[in-house]
């Protein structure tokens, strides 16, 4: 099977549905031109080269640059979805999520339910997040908690190429507004990724490694720190089972309660700031839903509650390792 | 002349490089029969059981419980009481120099490929030295080529081996339309065609087994010899909620309780064999081709509509069938429902999945149908 990148799976998933669906459009800054392109179309292939070939393919009609204004092109795509469109609007770092919250939050997230169901959202927003790109506090939170809280939203945190794609064709053919999160460091990440199209249902974690005495459960990037994480464990003769979630809303309690009703021992790493985080969610979750199963507390490694630093070695020091992962698992085996 | 035999880090599958040993079932000095589960090892996808390929005792464990090493590595020795504590030095010592010089390195672990074929992509693993026949692995309804990840290293030692997915099976194409039967059977032999130019070991896995017997009940003076395990078109009856459950699960844990009915031991079930099976029943146009083929498997009332006995019966290279005798998809048939020149082995304590669940058994009695067709 062929080995696609994480960018290149979620260009292929965008070409495809594109192709089969004429209501589905995109929306964003710099989607067809480029800081500095002088006018060449498609320069960047869209800021972080996601979109390459889609205009070529589609038409600036259907592919849309925009002003920089937030509050306007989000509001335009719910608009737009609530019309019988099927909107993809691109918001370059998650952070500017800041400046159209009402649109996500009161608008788009609300329609089904103050219009009694007779309205359909169906819209993705795709940003990316989340820290190591040395791109200061403004450009690198990892916001996705703040989506999770809002009813009326599904918020999607793929990990692997494969899950890019199938998650982001499921997203696109979803009937409610969804917030589709990427990680920067992930882009150039590279997986096998079948050539034809397949959906991934939300609310479906994946096990990303078998494992009997350690339950480690990871987001987004933050599965790659916990395989790294495993294969550190096993050299100590220590068996890590990963869960990756994939969605945070919806969110799979029953593949979480089931792999901790067997293991009872549980590490949540999370790039998030700690408090009212998506750790912190499943972590009460657990300790509700299956408190007589665990051998031992809940151990969350989080990024600290402090923005996103600037320095290099600060925000080198501020993303969850493997080592912090291996040491909170071992703690909780060893004591 | 001490015989000393060696117990190694088994190769389950194209992508294991290590395994980890997690128990020795029995000590040093203990005897052991050929055959005997002695070790379990775990890698990052299986944890199996590695069965001693001779009897004798148990001289030396090289390899303790928690240690990781590279496939090939010598993990224990089994030798004869005549053999010496200096022998068996010499042996270990001996096997050090062998691991690394053989053909198993990084860069050389064997990929699959993808062949167009007149039906679409067929995809197959390859294995094993050029041969000049070539044994060729079918699995069963909503498997893939990964089923012989027991099977595939053992049986390419001395020759090749190619392992295919069936159409709308792993990484090769559905076929829609009607007529899906005689369509799987002319893709697969379009594949094996191009890839196998001599005389053919079909070797297959329940509703593989019809494929096999179709092939060749259409050209007889290719096929070598013939093994099936746990065949449709034989008994008759089938789970006919088996085949339509498993096209409806569209979830992990939907899927894992119906793939727990093909194993006596469901705790041979992985979580990366649950989610490469919803990899490809997840690709568009899949679920439609799996409701095809199984229609053509089973009726409404949990019929079976193969018949492959026809078939068997007017072959006349070596057939052998293989059978767990838990099986609870495909029973095992009534004497009269085999062809006389079948030879039916049943396996005690295992269920649908033999090649999986006992795979030494599998891996010799399917060598020694092939020896048969030689005739040595």
């Amino acid at each position: 099977m062929a080995q696609k990148s994480f960018r290149q799976a979620l260009n292929e998933a965008l070409h495809f549905e594109m192709g089969r669906d004429p209501r589905v459009i995109m929306m964003g800054e710099d989607l067809t031109g480029g800081a500095g392109a002088n006018g060449v179309k498609d320069a960047w292939g869209g800021p972080f080269g996601v979109t390459r070939g889609l205009l070529d393919a589609f038409g600036p009609e259907r592919i849309r640059d925009t002003p920089i204004s937030e509050a306007a092109f989000i509001g335009a795509a719910a608009g737009a979805a609530l019309t019988g469109l099927r909107p993809i609007a691109e918001i370059m770092f998650v952070d500017f999520a800041g400046v159209c919250l009402d649109q996500i939050m009161n608008q788009a997230a609300k329609f089904r339910y103050m219009f009694g169901g007779r309205a359909k959202t169906p819209l993705v927003i795709r940003a990316t997040y989340g820290a190591g790109s040395r791109s200061g506090s403004q450009h690198t939170q990892a916001l996705y908690p703040i989506f999770t809280h809002i009813p009326g939203l599904k918020v999607v945190i793929p990990s692997t190429p494969y899950d890019a794609k199938g998650l982001l064709l499921q997203a696109i053919r979803d009937d409610d507004p969804v917030i589709f999160l990427e990680h920067k460091m992930l882009y150039d990440t590279v997986g096998e990724v079948p050539d034809g199209a397949y959906t991934i249902p939300f609310g479906e974690a994946r096990v990303a490694r078998d494992g009997k005495d350690v339950l480690i459960v990871a987001i987004g990037r933050m599965v790659q720190i916990a395989e790294e994480a495993a294969r550190k464990l096993a050299a100590e003769g220590i068996s890590a089972c990963i869960i990756d979630p994939r969605t945070t809303s919806p969110l799979d309690e029953d593949t979480l309660l089931e792999f901790t009703e067997t293991i009872g021992r549980v590490v949540i790493v999370d790039e998030a700031n700690p408090r009212c985080s998506v750790a912190a969610d499943i972590s009460a979750l657990l300790a509700d839903k299956c408190f007589d199963a665990l051998k031992a507390p809940i151990k969350l490694v989080t990024a600290p509650h402090a923005p996103v630093p600037y320095a290099p070695n600060l925000e080198d020091a501020y993303i969850p390792s493997a080592d912090a992962v291996a040491k909170a698992a071992t703690s909780i085996i060893k004591r | 002349m001490p015989s000393i035999e060696a117990v190694t880090v088994p190769k389950w599958g194209m992508t294991m490089t290590e395994g980890k040993i997690t128990q020795w079932m029995v000590g040093e000095g203990d005897l052991v029969t050929r055959g005997q589960e002695i070790l379990e090892i775990e890698t990052t996808k299986v944890t199996n059981v590695v069965e001693a390929a001779a009897s004798g005792t148990l001289r030396r464990i090289v390899l303790t419980e928690g240690t990781t090493a590279p496939v090939g590595a010598l993990a224990g020795v089994i030798a004869d009481e005549v053999a010496t504590p200096e022998e068996i030095d010499a042996f270990i010592e001996s096997y050090a120099d062998r691991l690394g010089g053989g053909d198993e390195g990084e860069g050389g672990a064997a990929v699959p490929r993808t062949i167009v074929v007149d039906g679409g992509a067929i995809n197959l693993l390859e294995a094993g030295p050029q041969s000049d026949e070539t044994v060729v692995l079918l699995h069963g309804f909503g498997g893939d080529l990964s089923t012989w990840l027991f099977n595939q290293s053992a049986l390419a030692e001395s020759m090749r081996v190619v392992a295919i997915d069936l159409p709308g099976h792993g990484a090769s194409s559905p076929i829609a339309g009607g007529d899906i039967f005689p369509k799987i059977v002319s893709a697969v032999e379009a594949a094996v065609e191009a890839v196998a130019p001599g005389k053919l070991h079909l070797i297959a896995h329940s509703f593989g087994g019809a494929v096999a017997a179709a092939i060749a009940a259409n050209r007889p003076s290719r096929v070598a010899s013939l093994t099936l395990i746990a065949p449709i078109g034989l008994s008759r009856q089938i789970s006919r909620e088996f085949l339509v459950d498993f096209v409806a699960a569209e979830r992990r844990r939907p899927l894992h309780s119906v793939l727990e009915r093909l194993f006596a031991d469901p705790s041979k079930i992985t979580s990366d064999m649950v989610e490469g099976t919803l990899r490809f029943k997840r690709l568009e146009g899949v679920p439609e081709a799996l409701s095809a083929i199984a229609d053509t498997i089973a009726d409404d009332h949990g019929g079976q509509v193969q018949s492959i006995g026809g078939q068997l019966a007017a072959l006349t290279c070596p057939v052998t069938i293989l059978w767990g005798e838990r099986d609870a998809i495909v029973p095992v048939p009534q004497q009269a429902d085999l062809p006389a020149n079948a030879r039916l082995r049943i396996i005690p304590g295992i269920g649908h999945m033999p090649q999986m669940e006992a795979s030494s058994a599998v891996n010799e009695a399917i060598l020694e149908n092939l020896q048969r067709s030689s005739g040595i």
